[in-house]
């Protein structure tokens, strides 16, 4: 799975899950709002991680050694 | 200022505190404590004090506050005396009887003045009973002195009498003296007692010197504590019997007695009176005892038919007070018949307060209803944010800083998300993960039992933060399955590993180390990394690097919600010369690094990125060399240094010469404006009066925009550098519990005995609860905190306003007297 890939899958889930909580727990607008703010908060948050890992290890400079008795 | 703006997308909950509105409500008298109560049931105003200049003495309803608190301390008395007996109020009263506040207050009186005289009566018979178990006890010792010192003075003067030769021996009795010296018909006297034990020493030691040494002391211990019949203490006490001669030393010996708190007895020497004494001493006391029970069983009925409404009564009395406190900060109208009231209330509520009033003056029966009207207010509004359960406890952590200024952007709506995000870097692990929200869980489940108990202090602060530990706990469990750690444990849930050895032998997977054989592993660390030499170097960089970059992203948001702050207010000064200037200084260096970390991870390079940044400073026109990230880079760096150059001076200077230059506008403008005539503006005039004639000191505001300049400009590195705590704690995190699974866990297991292996789990357990969940939980939330508090939220936060604190009795009734 490439990086796009990933990518798409955490867009799709993050809207998939404003959409629940559109759906499940409609509450007035301004509501809906906070909730929108807060799941689009939470998937960037999850994605920048997952992305920097993800980007690190993609071009290693360092190799894992395995260590000796192994 | 109250209006929203922008209208693309409706207001956001909890970004903006909610508006405010200064309201005056004028209540006719008769309606006022109803009404008052009602909006106690609303709990949506917050009154303000009236009367500040007045003492409390001076104050309209200073009486019935009077009348309030003496019933308070009537129930205290209540409460103390059901303590002592043991009865505790019901947790819900079961019946909701109506009562009134002056039937109550009789009731009260009446139930108070019943207790104290029970009180009285059971202390004057118990004090009677004491001291009969007193006499019971010197009855027996003393009889049991006489009785020996008979039987040896008997046995001693027959001895007497064969030998006739008796040497004085100290044990000599007295009887043999008395009896001895007949004769000479010298009564002697003598008195019993029982003295405390720690004083007996000194007592004998008194009478002895105060008489000469002509007296007789006998003592002897009490087994028992017995209680103090004056003190109603328990203490140790000796039985005493003193023989002397003579009225003078009888006088002398009493004196003494009453000094050391000796209670004397009457005893008499006959044997026939001591056994009726006794006998009668007995009676009275097992007479005593069925009185004494018979007191105490009635006055454990008249506790509990008080704690039965304890509750009530105590909820009424609260009231009463409260209500009365707030009646005392309204002011009476100079017909005196009705009061002023001022305060603050949400707009949203505007319509259930005017219900309340009108329901307060119909109930009331009163002739006029209360008069609700908008004031236009001078000073800044308090802020109220409506929270549920689920966000208080975040927004707690926001205004455990300070309490967000009048609608300005509250962080507290990020917080909930960054916070437990930031948290769960530090404390990757998603076994861990899975504790934390196995234990959070139990309190959410049991929210509804738990929060009606009182808990410990420690207990209660964790049941408060349910919801912070809940999302504390999720975001571990993703950081924990990014890490790849599961108690430090790797798991390869999401594919193979992207490595494998060069050749089939794999002899050199030791020394050069494997290859990438496979696209790079899908989610998180691969797990091959997991105890090779090379690990800690490669987490190493991956978490600085990461550190750094959530950094910006952070503080980049942080200057962003700033630029809310300040288009909401309408200050197009702060978006031109502190928003832009700072975004483009922030991102010239620090949003230019983490291009350069990106970059460098997608392209492989080799460059050494410190020297890429130090040597952008040192000599920004020397060629990069081997360095060179991407083509053109020079250039870009120059363009970027300029920049950050040019947007510290931008921050500077302007700033406080157009605030200057707009306060002499303004000035000028006023005075030669002509006077409208209509009403809204004049209002609107007045209430911009109060804000410009605040002098304007040039010098200050300088002076201010350079404190913020610098600290911003050295904020921008320090803060930059505190994001490393990220890396540091998470570092730490997770050799700890790999040293924990390693050295405890794999070492018990590897004796292949099951004690040491039941023993090292144990101790395995206990370490990764106390040290890992506890500990490591309190130290990322510290960290977290702060990252929040300082390197968030000084980017935009003003936390100098003031929280709405609304009359209300479901407040009164939570805080504890």
């Amino acid at each position: 799975m490439g990086f796009l890939v990933t990518t798409l899958i955490f867009v799709v889930t993050g809207i998939i899950a404003s959409l629940c909580a559109r759906i499940c727990c409609n509450m007035g607008p301004s509501t809906n709002l906070l909730h929108l703010t807060l799941i689009i908060t939470a998937t960037v948050c999850c994605w920048m991680m997952w992305a920097i890992v993800y980007l690190a290890q993609m071009k290693p400079l360092i190799v894992p050694i395995l260590s000796e008795g192994e | 200022m109250g209006e929203a703006r922008g209208g693309c997308c409706p207001p956001m909950d909890l970004f903006r505190s909610e508006s405010m509105q200064l309201v005056q409500l004028i209540i006719p008298v008769e309606a006022s404590h109803l009404t008052v109560s009602y909006i106690g049931d609303l709990g949506l105003i917050q009154f303000k004090d009236l009367n500040a200049e007045k003492s409390p003495f001076q104050r309209t309803y200073a009486a019935q506050i009077k009348k309030s608190g003496e019933m308070a301390r009537k129930l205290r008395f209540f409460r103390e005396q059901m303590d002592k007996a043991g009865v505790s109020p019901p947790k819900k009263s079961v019946t909701r009887t109506d009562i009134d506040k002056d039937d109550l207050e009789v009731k009260l009186g009446e139930l108070e003045a019943e207790l104290v005289e029970m009180n009285v009566n059971n202390e004057k018979l118990q004090r009677t009973y004491n001291e009969l178990v007193e006499y019971k006890i010197v009855l027996e010792k003393a009889s049991g002195f006489f009785c020996s010192a008979l039987s040896s003075a008997t046995a001693q003067q027959r001895e007497m009498e064969s030998q006739h030769s008796g040497e004085e021996s100290l044990n000599t009795p007295l009887m043999k003296d008395q009896e001895a010296d007949s004769s000479k018909q010298v009564k002697l006297g003598f008195l019993t007692g029982l003295v405390p034990k720690e004083k007996s020493l000194a007592f004998e030691r008194i009478i002895f010197r105060a008489t000469r040494g002509n007296v007789f002391i006998r003592q002897a211990a009490v087994d028992e504590p017995v209680i103090d019949p004056v003190s109603g203490e328990k203490t140790e006490k000796n039985v005493f019997v003193v023989f002397y001669s003579g009225e003078r030393a009888k006088t002398k010996i009493l004196k003494i007695c009453e000094a050391f708190g000796a209670n004397r007895y009457p005893f008499s020497e006959d044997l026939g009176k001591q056994a009726q004494m006794m006998t009668e001493v007995s009676g009275r006391l097992s007479e005593m005892k069925t009185t004494i029970d018979a007191g105490l069983f009635q006055r454990n009925n008249l506790l509990q038919t008080i704690s039965d409404q304890f509750e009530q009564w105590n909820s009424l009395v609260r009231k009463e007070k409260s209500i009365y406190h707030i009646l005392n900060m309204l002011s009476l109208d100079v017909t005196k018949k009705c009061l002023v009231a001022e305060g603050w209330s949400p707009v949203f509520a505007t319509k259930q307060i005017q219900d309340a009033l009108q329901r307060a003056s119909f109930d009331s029966n009163s002739q006029v209803g209360t008069i609700f009207q908008v004031l236009h207010a001078r000073e800044s509004p308090p802020t109220y944010f409506c929270t549920n359960k689920f966000t208080s406890a975040f927004q707690e952590i926001v205004d455990a800083y300070g309490v967000a200024r009048y609608q300005e952007a509250n962080p507290g709506v990020y917080t909930i998300i960054t916070f437990p995000f930031l948290f769960a870097v530090m404390f990757g692990d998603w076994g861990h993960g899975l504790c934390l929200l196995l234990a959070t869980l139990f309190f959410i489940i049991r929210e509804k039992k738990l929060s009606g108990q009182k808990l410990g202090d420690i207990t209660e602060m964790t049941f408060g933060g349910r919801y912070v530990i809940m999302m504390m706990a999720l975001f571990s469990i993703y950081t924990g399955l990014i890490y790849n750690e599961f108690f430090s444990v790797p798991f390869e849930l999401f594919g193979l590993s992207a490595y494998a050895c060069r050749d089939l032998s794999c002899r050199d997977a030791t020394t050069d180390g494997l290859i990438k054989v496979r696209p790079t592993y899908p989610f998180g660390v691969d797990p091959v990394w997991h105890g090779t030499r090379s690990e800690l170097p490669f987490l190493n960089s991956l978490k600085m690097k990461m550190s750094i970059l959530l950094g910006v992203a952070q503080m980049n948001l942080g200057i962003i919600l700033s630029y809310f702050n300040a288009a909401y207010f309408g200050n197009s000064l702060n978006i031109w010369f502190q928003f832009i200037p700072q975004m483009i200084f922030l991102n010239a260096l620090f949003g230019y690094l983490s291009l350069l970390i990106i970059v460098k991870w997608c392209t492989g390079s080799q460059a050494d990125l410190y020297h890429v940044m130090i040597y952008m400073f040192l000599s920004p026109t020397d060629e990069l060399g081997e360095n060179q990230l991407f083509p053109g880079q020079k250039t870009v760096q120059l363009v970027l240094l300029l920049l950050a150059l040019v947007s510290v001076p931008w921050m500077l200077l302007p700033k406080p010469f157009l605030l200057k230059k707009q306060h002499e506008n303004r000035h000028q403008g006023q005075s030669y404006r002509p006077i409208e005539s209509t009403d809204e503006s004049l209002q609107l005039e007045v209430n911009r009066d109060s804000h410009d004639h605040e002098e304007f000191e040039f010098s200050e505001v300088f002076v201010h925009q350079m404190i913020h300049t610098i600290e911003f400009v050295l904020g921008a590195v320090s803060n930059t550098a505190s994001y490393l705590r990220l890396w540091a704690l998470s570092l730490a995190h997770s050799e700890l519990s790999s040293v924990f699974y390693e050295k405890v866990l794999l070492l018990a297991w590897g004796f292949n005995n099951v004690i040491i292996l039941i023993v090292g789990f144990i101790i395995f357990v206990f370490a990764t609860v106390g040290v890992l969940l506890v500990m490591e939980t309190l130290s990322a939330f510290l960290h977290a905190l702060r990252l929040h508090w300082v390197e968030f939220q000084n980017k935009f936060y003003e936390g100098d306003g003031y929280k709405f604190i609304p009359f209300s009795f479901a407040l009164i009734d939570d805080e504890d007297e």
